[in-house]
């Protein structure tokens, strides 16, 4: 029986304003080379500045992943030549990261699994090179955006269990807002890596799979790459320890062509950015920017709220949803009606107006007090669905909207009986058939009684007075 | 003594260095190269048991805030030895 | 007190002696050859607030070459970068010229300051004013050479392992290496990051004081400079000195001697004091500057500016031949030298063994100073060499380095002074003080300076600078 041994090393561009060692704007998208400076281009004579946010979410990233603190994490310099790369070198850390031996819980096939973390360290990007015909394109606005690696031990074994920890982890970051997480932007990278030998036997030859744009490719390339090394061992071939392509195209992984050069980082201390050393008052403002994760939080709102897992798990997918639910239930609204209604009715909306929860016109407030309105029975089921409508169109109150709309149940027993009185008396062949025993056209008189209304009689109040009123 | 830079170290090390050293070069550096290393050697005789690599008496901790500082984008582009749009150009022929 | 900037102060606004300062340059650079690029007009172009009042107006200054002024070249005396123009300016630079000071112009060097005679520069050559067959020393030799005729009231140089103090005993002029961190490195071109300091040159010692005060502090654009505060106190009279053979030219031991007779003279104890690891300082202090030379200078590949070759296939071509084409040869030793010692499997015995024995050095002076205030030793074991066969070879001029380096391992403050003139030529002392204890080298020479004031060499007497 074979084993295989699964690690993941993951880059995330830190959600900063401006560069992790200068003050250029951090932002994708933009015009080539417009968010440049002399010290993010490599000139002669600059110096780099550590950005205090880059330091305070990476901070962030490692004390969620349960990491060791370095008491001194230092930058080195990271030597190898490359058009993209400004300097010819990278700052990173190498010798003293930030963080090292933390874990992430990963569930798969029903069963935990901790996954531990190797080490977590800050660097900066390299710009972007794009090959043109006989010639290649230089852009730098990337060149010196702060990056967060995050580096696993080899602790998985099948590809489904990389892109749940993937999922996970992207979920947390985003939770944490340290990362958008959008690996179609590449604002995520993962590289993998797998080695398998025979059960018992240890890890075996390394194999690292790049250009894996998505979490789904992440556990296709792995899947693709497990069976293809155990086919080569069954049939007696040796594994290389080599670098190889994900082909989106084909389904496969690819040896990745190198030249053959020297290799060899040069790793050394970076004389231009003293060391950091995480103290007290620094951390306890980390631990600020901590927040419970989504795996916790679906747990509690299980436990506290009474929810399914699956609408608990749709709540807490987004941090700004999670936040919003647990507003409106603090307002006062029904835990089971608050979470229905997000997770259906304006879950709705947004995906057809292509809108995000927390920049629309509904706010907490506003659905709780939609779902105070409905329970107190001054407008029913049918109407509040239009008044969220309205909310959203409108952007207003749903009590100014009733008002201004005259959409208040009418719920006066007088005035309601009167109208019974009504419609019986003009559908004599209706009540007859009632009285026999049929008990379908009683709906049929509600539905006459809501027509003349316009809707705003209280349903469950006229089904009452006709069954009253004809026995 | 320990062993000085033979040509084919020589050639690594350029080549890590990215120069290409012509004939004339590798044999008048070689031997500048050779005569430093061993001239170097005399810090192998030193004790160094008990001591640690330090750094500078910088303080820790430096930091700066995270505020967008533009700069002329422009100007540095005016450098460029080649351009295509805002794009720097290099060669590649495949 | 009187300002040291008196007789340069509104130089540049008053037009005759505007003039006849800018013919007097003209005439003394054939000659001498301290600049790369002279523009008083540009550099009056920078001065955006022209306040007569400002301790600097009108006050011409020079820089070397390595240093940004935005608008001026920074060539740093290489080909590879012969044609970039720098779009910003250093912390140091900017201090100057927000007090009125007037940047007239850049001066030479040897290639990115790797060299001890200026010859290394790609881009001309630098006399020296005492005789015009000699080098000016380096690398900051067109600094040291321009202060030393009179063709600037100061300049800024950098000393990374005594590229200031070498050139400026060399020219006879006083050449102040600060406290690393001292002064703001944003803008200096990066050498040996861990040792490059912005230093110094001037023909008084007061002059060299007011500059180093308005160029001091920490500065947000260095992570490593600090502010330093008012620093050590003197805490007695007590000079130490190095005993034994120095190895020193009969004419640099006669200055030595005379200078440590003066002092005695002047009350002050004169203790021999042991450097143990002394005769590691040359070796560490090359494999360390190479080392960190190897990656400053990986930037230069002729993508983003500065040289590119005329034909490349593809970018490594391109970068490749950049720098062979670009650098010079001995700036290629050094890179080779650093990448060497930087290598897996080398860098334990080379770089990280330099490492451990620059802390040994520091802990050496660490205990020299417990005992002694101040520190005073030669700057260069030779007066300015003649060039060719009869001077000194580039390994030679690396073993002489072996005074200046220890201040750059150290991390500490060191100022060469004029001692005295032999056989036509000055000769140079240091004084090594502690950490941020430059007042303290300030007011020890300005004692010397009160009986030996600066010389000045022969042909070049303008009538604006002081000295005898």
């Amino acid at each position: 029986m074979y084993q295989s041994f699964i690690g993941l090393e993951i880059h995330i561009q830190l959600l900063t304003e401006s560069k992790v060692f200068c003050g250029c704007t951090n932002r994708f998208g933009d015009e080539p080379n417009t968010n440049v400076c002399p010290v993010c281009m490599g000139y002669p004579g600059v110096l780099p500045a550590l950005n205090e946010e880059a330091i305070r979410l990476s901070y962030i990233v490692a004390r969620t992943l349960n990491c060791e603190l370095s008491p001194r994490a230092i930058f080195e310099r990271k030597n190898y030549f490359y058009p993209d790369m400004p300097k010819n070198y990278q700052i990173s850390q190498f010798s003293s990261p930030l963080g090292r031996n933390g874990w992430i819980d990963i569930e798969y096939a029903g069963k935990p699994r901790r996954v531990r973390i190797h080490e977590i360290h800050l660097e900066e990007d390299a710009g972007k090179m794009i090959h043109a015909g006989d010639m290649s394109l230089l852009d730098y606005n990337r060149a010196g955006t702060p990056l967060l690696e995050i580096v696993t031990e080899p602790d998985m074994e099948a590809g489904e269990e990389a892109e749940i920890l993937l999922q996970n982890f992207r979920r947390t970051i985003r939770y944490l807002g340290v990362c958008d997480g959008n690996m179609e932007e590449g604002s995520m990278r993962c590289d993998a890596n797998v080695s398998i030998n025979l059960e018992g036997q240890g890890l075996g030859r390394k194999v690292e799979i790049k250009n894996l744009n998505s979490s789904r490719f992440v556990k296709m390339a792995l899947n693709y790459e497990i069976t293809r090394q155990k086919e080569l061992f069954g049939k007696g071939g040796k594994i290389v320890q080599e670098t190889r392509l994900w082909n989106e195209n084909r389904d496969v992984t690819e040896p990745m062509r190198t030249k053959e050069s020297a290799h060899d980082y040069r790793y050394f201390p970076e004389p231009d950015l003293p060391p950091f050393i995480p103290g007290a008052e620094f951390l306890a403002k980390v631990d600020k920017g901590l927040v419970e994760l989504p795996e916790a939080r679906k747990a509690r709102f299980v436990k506290e709220y009474g929810l399914s897992a699956a609408a608990a798990d749709f709540l807490v997918a987004e941090k700004a949803t999670a936040d919003f639910y647990e507003q409106t239930v603090k307002l006062g609204a029904a835990p089971a009606a608050a979470a229905a209604w997000l997770q259906f009715d304006v879950r709705k909306i947004l995906n057809r107006d292509g809108k995000e929860l927390a920049d629309c016109p509904l706010t907490a407030g506003r659905l709780a007090q939609l779902l105070s309105l409905l329970a107190d029975g001054r407008i029913h089921g049918k109407i509040a669905k239009q008044v969220l409508e309205a909310v959203f169109a409108e952007d207003k109150d749903p009590g100014q909207l009733i008002k201004e709309k005259g959409w208040q149940s009418m719920s006066d027993m007088s005035q309601l009986a009167a109208l019974v009185d009504q419609a019986l008396a003009a559908n004599a062949a209706a009540v007859d058939a009632v009285k026999a025993g049929d008990r379908k056209p009683l709906g049929f008189l509600v539905g006459q009684i809501m027509k003349q209304t316009g809707g705003m009689a209280e349903p469950r109040l006229v089904q009452e007075l006709l069954k009253q009123k004809i026995k | 003594m320990i062993h000085s830079m033979d040509v084919s170290e020589l050639k690594i090390t350029a080549e890590l260095a990215n120069l290409d050293l012509t004939g004339e070069d590798l044999a008048s550096l070689g031997n500048e190269v050779e005569k430093i290393l061993d001239y170097f050697s005399s810090m192998m005789e030193a004790d160094t048991a008990g001591l640690a690599a330090g750094k500078a008496g910088s303080a820790a901790n430096r930091l700066r805030p995270d505020v967008r500082t533009p700069g002329d984008a422009d100007a540095l582009l005016e450098n460029a030895p080649e351009l295509e749009g805002r794009f720097i150009v290099i060669p590649n022929v495949l | 007190m009187e300002s040291p900037f008196l007789r340069w102060r509104n130089f540049l606004s008053d037009s005759a002696a505007r003039k006849k300062y800018e013919d007097y340059v003209k005439a003394a650079d054939a000659k001498v050859g301290a600049f790369l690029e002279f523009d008083a007009d540009r550099g009056l172009g920078l001065v955006s607030d022209a306040n007569p009042g400002a301790d600097l107006a009108g006050v011409p200054f020079a820089v070397k070459d390595i240093i940004a002024v935005k608008g001026f070249h920074l060539t740093c005396g290489s080909k590879i970068l012969e044609n970039l123009v720098s779009p910003y300016t250093a912390t140091a630079v900017e201090k100057l010229i927000a007090r009125g000071g007037v940047m007239v112009g850049k001066t030479n060097l040897d290639e990115f300051g790797m060299g001890s005679s200026t010859d290394n520069s790609a881009l001309g050559k630098t006399n020296n004013p005492w005789d015009q067959g000699r080098v000016a020393g380096g690398s900051s030799g067109g600094s040291a050479a321009a202060v030393a005729a009179g063709m600037a009231a100061f300049a800024l140089g950098s000393d990374t392992g005594g590229s200031v103090r070498q050139p400026a005993a060399f020219c006879g002029v006083y050449g102040l290496k600060p406290t690393y961190g001292a002064v703001s490195r944003y803008g200096l071109v990066a050498y040996a990051s861990s040792l490059d300091v912005i230093g110094v040159c001037a023909r008084s010692v007061e002059m060299t004081r007011a500059v180093f005060d308005i160029i001091r502090g920490q500065d947000e654009k260095d992570q490593s400079s600090q502010a330093g505060g008012s620093g050590p106190a003197a805490k007695n009279r007590v000079i130490g000195v190095l005993g034994g053979n120095l190895g020193l030219d009969p004419a640099v031991d006669r200055a030595y001697r005379k200078t440590m007779d003066f002092y005695k003279a002047q009350g002050f104890e004169l203790r021999e004091i042991n450097l143990a690891m002394a005769e590691y300082y040359v070796p560490v202090y090359y494999t360390i500057a190479t080392a960190e030379a190897s990656a400053n200078l990986a930037r230069y590949t002729g993508v983003r500016y500065g040289y590119r070759p005329d034909y490349a296939e593809n970018p490594e071509e391109l970068t490749r031949k950049a720098r062979s084409e670009g650098f010079g040869s001995e700036v290629k030793l050094r890179i080779l030298l650093g990448t060497y010692v930087l290598r897996s499997g080398f860098q334990d015995q080379y770089y990280q063994r330099a490492h451990k024995l620059r802390e040994a050095i520091r802990a050496d002076f660490d205990k020299a100073f417990g005992g002694a205030g101040l520190i005073l030793m030669p700057v260069f074991p030779t007066q300015a060499f003649l060039r060719g066969q009869s001077g000194l070879d580039q390994f030679q001029q690396k073993l002489a380095d072996r005074f200046t380096t220890a201040a750059n391992l150290a991390g500490l403050p060191a100022m060469s002074f004029p001692a005295a003139v032999e056989d036509g030529l000055p000769v140079g002392m240091q004084f090594m003080a502690p950490a941020f204890g430059e007042a303290l080298l300030f007011d020890a020479i300005k004692l010397y300076e009160a009986q030996f004031p600066c010389p000045v060499p022969p042909s070049y007497k303008p009538e604006w600078i002081e000295g005898s």
